[in-house]
């Protein structure tokens, strides 16, 4: 077990020194200078060329570079031209907001889209198969970004049940240091503010755990079908089960390894996906951060939050990986 | 009716479920706090290191600006200076006389020249500076005396202020000794304005909160001001409406009327500061051609574009500046700047160019100006009525700004923002050696450029600049075309009147009892 840990975190070396290659390659490839975008229109050229000069951008790209990887061997990302602060800090400041806003989606995703899916897959082409596959396809099919903007219109704007965007109201969530605001309100005990957050998260969450839950539906769906065939299960009725027993104890578990595998493939899309959905909620994440950076050409916070998500998600196969096995004693690590 | 009925059950449960479940029919905003949906975030503690309208119309009202630009009055009016003078027999020398008796937030110290010193300093030195610009033409700040400040610029500049008011942050000069710049900004940002910095979350909300004990500050002003982000139009206006926020900041033409449908607000609009043109550099051909650069600006309607593509959103620009704009003159405008519509003179200037039916490419942003590349989609057939072969290109902003920078954009159509004294921006963009955005050089525009600058009597100088209008006008390296309405969404508990700027000052906002 170890050995094969240590094999593969090794493994994630080579992956993210491409990775960040890669970026920091295609992004200084990309038109657009940060000079110009971040100084103001009454900026001299002289103004520029000191901005540049300071940022290093006047040095070759192949010495920004080495100088990047450098930086990122003593864990220093740089510092962001827009924000003038260590990118790291920028990045710990949002992404807690961008993992509880995904966690609440993989949830919303799970709780909706794995009953669905066993209750579907259980009785085919019943009514019960009909509903399920509708709201399966529904969520797919659906953009987050225009579930979004519909969110907003219909249940802020019409109903007003909730509020419209941002992530707190001010004066509730003060004092929380770990950027976890539902979370640490809980432990806190502080139900205030622990509901002001649930109040926000609602909508975004919605709209972008909607995919995922059509998807995890779908393939619940499949997997519960397939395994009803198997000749355990026809021994379990054998032995006399009650069919929900045979349903949620035999055939749900051994159902669930190609739902994990979805789940963790998701969650990494949904990091990714909450770019658009933080933009559409005002969600201060670390999606809307890389958009700015993207939109300034802030090439050390572009770079830094594109290798943030390339780690979650190396992290992300990994935990699937181990939990493969304890799901499925048959598989076996390094095997 | 009974359709009606039932089409209305749903939203009345649901009304009735929200405010039993989720309490928003409790949150009414208390009296003195005020919400405002803005498009842009302060993205560092520093007050230096970003330069965006909004940031210095938050930092101006915690630290203080020297002072500020009336548009009502259409002059400048001073905020920490109480008055200044030009050395009549030196005119690079300004002195500026500080207000007596201003109390600093949180500790009293009282203003002094030393912070203001300390200030133009750290706005040269600090690595984080993006605000260079605003100090470009002081050679030397010196401290008289605890009230006086002399300000001793490289070359005469009548358009100093223009520089500094708004601008120019005064920041305290002993904070940032103690404490270092990192600490003093965060911890200890105290400052001499009417509002005092409460929270600031980078990406998601600024809070300042009054300072009771400021001369400038009311009772009717709102206690606490809180900036929220809202990029999209969509949030602000449904925040608007259900009451989250109480001002909205620009709201698109298409969403005006569903402000104006609400209940709870109205629409307030404003002429912008920002002067939208069609650039075409002499650097390129076809564009050397004066003649050709003039059928432009006869070939386009613009009247009719903005009635129909901006839904007379706009004011249409007569010369470079309009009403409000630092020596805007309405009769000079009218008899000797305002160009008609006239596509028979452009076919006229078209065939006298010589101009041979090349392809010429208008190079457009989307999404950066209200409705930007639905205007340039319609001012192609009408150019192409008059015989310039135009064809529209659309390019990422980033890159077409990186362009227009570097002078390699021959046709285009941009604005120019933050245009109260238009000097600044038309020797930028007109004068020989400004920058490369347009690449003209010619000489009567440089030597009437040059004359306003050192044109200090306020009535010369405006007939200066009227003088270099006119000279930009005739070589038309550029077409104004006009300024947008900025439309501000704006609940009915409070008053207020929005600025060209864009500038939102707690002390501006009168919050109804």
């Amino acid at each position: 077990m170890l050995r094969y840990l240590l094999r593969r975190i090794i493994a994630t070396i080579p992956v993210i020194v491409l990775i960040s290659l890669l970026v920091f390659l295609l992004i200084h490839a990309a038109p657009g200078d940060p000079a110009t975008l971040l100084l103001s229109d009454e900026a001299s050229p002289e103004d520029i060329a000191d901005a540049r000069r300071r940022w290093g951008l006047d040095q070759p790209v192949y010495v920004q570079y080495l100088h990047f990887l450098a930086n990122i061997a003593v864990g220093d990302l740089g510092m962001s031209f827009r924000y003038a602060d260590p990118v790291i800090g920028l990045i710990g400041e949002r992404l807690p907001a961008t993992i509880e806003l995904a966690v609440v989606s993989m949830l919303i995703a799970i709780v909706i889209g794995i009953p669905l899916g066993v209750w579907a897959g259980a009785k085919p082409n019943s009514w019960a198969d009909n509903l399920g596959s509708v709201f399966g396809f529904f969520g797919i099919s659906m953009p987050s970004f225009w579930l979004g903007i519909m969110l907003i219109l219909i249940v802020s704007g019409y109903f007003n049940l909730l509020p419209s965007s941002g992530r707190s109201t001010y004066g509730i969530a003060q004092g929380f240091e770990t950027g976890f605001y539902i979370t640490q309100s809980l432990f806190s005990g502080n139900t205030t503010a622990a509901w002001d957050g649930i109040k926000y998260i609602i909508m975004p969450a919605i709209a972008l755990g909607t995919g995922m839950m059509g998807l995890v539906m779908r393939v619940t769906r499949s997997s519960v079908l397939e395994i009803m065939s198997e000749d355990y299960v026809r021994t379990a009725r054998a032995k006399g089960l009650g069919e929900n027993t045979v349903l949620w104890r035999h055939v749900l578990r051994n159902a669930l390894v190609p739902v994990i595998t979805v789940v963790g493939l998701e969650l990494g899309t949904l990091l990714s996906g909450s770019i658009i959905v933080e933009t559409v909620f005002a969600w201060p994440g670390s999606g809307s951060l890389l958009i700015s950076a993207i939109q300034s050409r802030d090439y050390p916070l572009i770079t830094g939050t594109v290798l943030t998500y390339t780690i979650a998600f190396v992290i992300i196969n990994f935990a699937i990986d181990v939990l493969y096995a304890l799901i499925d004693p048959r598989i076996r690590f390094g095997k | 009716m009974k359709a009606r009925s039932t089409r209305f059950a749903p939203a009345l449960v649901a009304a009735i479920a929200g405010t039993a479940i989720f309490g928003l029919g409790e949150k009414v905003q208390a009296r003195s706090q005020v919400a405002v949906g803005v498009t842009e975030t302060i993205a560092s503690f520093n007050p230096y290191a970003d330069s965006i309208s909004m940031g210095y119309g938050i930092w101006c009202q915690v630290y203080g600006c020297l002072g500020i630009y009336d548009y009502e009055k259409g002059d400048y009016v001073g905020m920490l200076a109480e008055r200044w003078e030009v050395d009549q027999a030196d005119k690079n020398v300004w002195t500026f006389h500080l207000r007596r008796g201003l109390k600093r937030q949180n500790d009293g110290r009282e203003l002094s020249a030393e912070d203001v010193v300390h200030s133009i300093n750290r706005i040269n030195t600090d690595p984080q500076s993006k605000q260079k610009q605003n100090v470009g033409p002081i050679k030397e700040v010196i401290a008289v005396d605890q009230y006086t400040v002399k300000i001793i610029t490289k070359q005469p500049t009548a358009s100093l202020l223009e520089f500094l008011f708004d601008r120019v942050l005064i920041t305290a000069k002993d904070l940032y000794d103690k404490h270092g710049a990192r600490d003093a900004d965060r911890r200890y940002p105290w400052g001499w304005g009417p509002y005092k910095l409460k929270e600031l979350v980078i990406g998601q909300r600024i809070v300042l909160e009054k300072d009771t004990s400021h001369p400038a500050v009311k009772p009717h002003n709102p206690d606490t001001l809180i900036f929220t982000i809202m990029r999209e139009p969509e949030q602000r206006v449904t925040a608007l409406i259900n009451n989250e926020i109480q001002i909205a900041q620009f709201i698109p033409p298409h969403l005006a009327e569903r402000v104006g449908q609400s209940q709870n607000a109205v629409l307030q609009p404003t002429n912008a500061v920002e002067i939208m043109f069609l650039a075409m550099s002499p650097k390129f051909k076809p564009w050397d051609n004066v003649k050709l650069r003039q059928a432009v600006c006869y070939a386009i309607d613009r009247d009719l574009i903005i009635k129909n593509v901006l839904k007379s959103q706009a004011q249409r620009l007569d010369g470079p500046i309009g009403p409000g704009q630092y020596g805007y003159d309405a009769e000079f405008a009218k008899k000797e700047l305002f160009i008609a519509y006239d596509p028979n003179k452009a076919r006229e200037l078209v065939k006298a160019s010589g101009y041979n039916g090349e392809p010429v490419f208008l190079d457009t942003p989307v999404g950066r100006y209200i409705n930007d590349k639905e205007i340039t989609e319609a001012m192609i057939p009408m150019l192409n009525a008059v015989g310039i072969n135009a064809r529209l290109r659309t390019p990422e902003w980033a890159t077409l700004w990186a362009d227009v920078q570097r002078g390699r954009t021959p046709f285009y159509y941009m604005g120019r923002g933050s245009v109260v004294d238009a000097s600044v921006a038309l020797s930028q963009y007109f004068e020989t050696g400004g920058s490369p955005r347009i690449g003209i050089s010619d000489a009567k525009i440089d030597q009437t450029l040059a004359a306003e600058r050192v044109s200090f009597d306020p009535v010369e100088r405006k007939k200066a600049l009227n003088a270099a209008f006119k000279a930009i006008q005739d070589a038309a390296p550029a077409c104004f075309m006009w300024r947008h309405h900025m439309l501000y969404g704006e609940s009915k508990t409070i008053e207020h009147k929005p600025t060209p700027s864009g500038r939102i000052f707690g002390t501006e906002i009168v919050v109804k009892q």
